[in-house]
């Protein structure tokens, strides 16, 4: 295969903000045309992007213990959990719905929190193959991130709206915050992950 | 080697030298696939005039119920707003914040700051901030999510049906329209085109 250049190796360092180029000489100085500071790559990629996945992880488990809601009804308490929340859909006949919130809530985070694993140990071990792949899993990861949040909007609608005194309530629960924090925590490590890295281990 | 004629990729830093695409084509990194640039129609004229209507639209988006709830003789309305406060009620604050921002805050920043950067290009018109502008823009953007804000509605919707009476509000209304606009202004702005335009302004 033919050798590509990166622009780094050319002496050149791409801003983040804008995309110019400017010498490499110039790093950790503001970018003529916008004023970002310039970096080679993301500084601390790795590290950042580990410490957020890392916080994820730990509040992924209250995420899905605890209850996300609790729907009141003439009195009576019923506390959700997520996967809760889907089987009562399911057992409402909403089966479309459950998989919609299936996918946003459980698999999106699930599969994200996986994915984001895997391309800090492919960035670590410097895997040698299929770099265009992992970078299509990136692009996958940084777009569907916020797709999760469904949950936590339609939570604020039903709270809002079912709000009947003792005939009908809806409480959220503590599980919204951390289910709310993994979403964030996975988004920022998606937006910290620099998809250099895996090329620049590419010989 | 003058660094202004050449670009990098933003995921894998291969230099690059591209020939200026088209209208209606697209640009993508011969090494990664991913999409460099691509050229719209009347870019600027677009932007600007989209983000007008989002700025009246968003208004009415805001202001006025989206959906109203009929229960066993209670009623209730509900707008973004209410949903923000319900949460903050029940002592959520980190979800009440991220409510506000991804369905409230951002949204409008983002039509703000279009408004402001694309009227500055049309009337050719230098300001000190536009590089600013574009850099906030370009971190904000991933954190507005009506889209997704659409689809907890939805499953709301879906899960109060079955217990109650629903109606669509003029709000409901004005947030789908503004949803299309803001659509239609992600597509538009030629993020390529801005900052080269930014640049020219600044000389």
């Amino acid at each position: 295969m033919k050798i590509k250049k990166t622009a780094l190796a050319q002496g050149f360092i791409r801003c983040h903000d804008c995309g110019c180029l400017s010498k490499r000489a110039d790093k950790n100085r503001p970018c003529p045309l916008c004023g970002g500071l310039l970096h080679p790559r993301l500084p601390n990629s790795f590290q950042r992007t580990a410490a957020l996945l890392l916080s994820a992880f730990c509040l992924y488990i209250p995420a899905n213990i605890f209850p996300i809601m609790t729907v009141t009804r003439l009195g009576v308490g019923e506390p959700h959990t997520i996967i809760g929340g889907i089987i009562a859909l399911i057992n409402g006949n909403m089966v479309p719905i459950a998989m919609l919130v299936l996918v946003a809530s459980i698999l999106v985070p699930l599969l994200k929190l996986l994915g984001i694993s895997l391309l800090l140990l492919n960035v670590h071990y410097r895997w040698q193959s299929h770099a265009k792949k992992w970078t299509i899993l990136y692009r996958i990861i940084a777009f569907v991130g916020r797709w999760s949040m469904l949950d936590i909007f339609m939570i604020s609608i039903l709270v809002s709206l079912v709000d009947m005194g003792s005939v009908a309530q809806v409480i959220a629960g503590p599980a919204a915050t951390a289910f709310a924090a993994v979403v964030v925590l996975t988004m920022l490590a998606a937006k910290n992950f620099d998809p250099r890295l895996i090329w620049d281990n590419q010989r | 080697m003058n660094p202004t004629n050449f670009t990098a990729c933003p995921e894998c830093d291969l230099l690059l030298n591209p020939a200026e695409p088209v209208i209606g084509d697209k640009a993508h990194c011969p090494r990664c696939g991913y999409l460099l640039q691509r050229p719209r129609k009347q870019s600027i004229e677009r932007t600007f005039a989209l983000s007008i209507a989002g700025l009246i639209l968003i208004f009415p988006a805001n202001l006025m119920p989206l959906i109203g709830i009929k229960m066993l003789g209670g009623a209730k309305d509900g707008t973004l707003w209410s949903g923000v406060v319900a949460l903050f009620d029940e002592h959520l604050w980190g979800v009440a914040v991220l409510v506000f921002l991804s369905s409230i805050l951002f949204p409008l920043l983002n039509i703000v700051l279009s408004l402001l950067i694309s009227a500055h290009l049309y009337f050719n018109q230098p300001s000190r901030h536009l590089a600013r502008w574009m850099r906030w823009l370009q971190h904000m953007d991933e954190w507005a999510m009506l889209e997704v804000y659409m689809l907890g509605v939805i499953v709301a919707c879906v899960k109060l049906a079955a217990t109650s009476e629903l109606k669509f509000g003029f709000g409901l209304y004005a947030f789908v329209a503004l949803l299309i606009v803001t659509g239609m202004l992600a597509s538009s702005l030629d993020k390529v085109l801005f900052w080269r335009q930014i640049g020219q302004l600044r000389k």
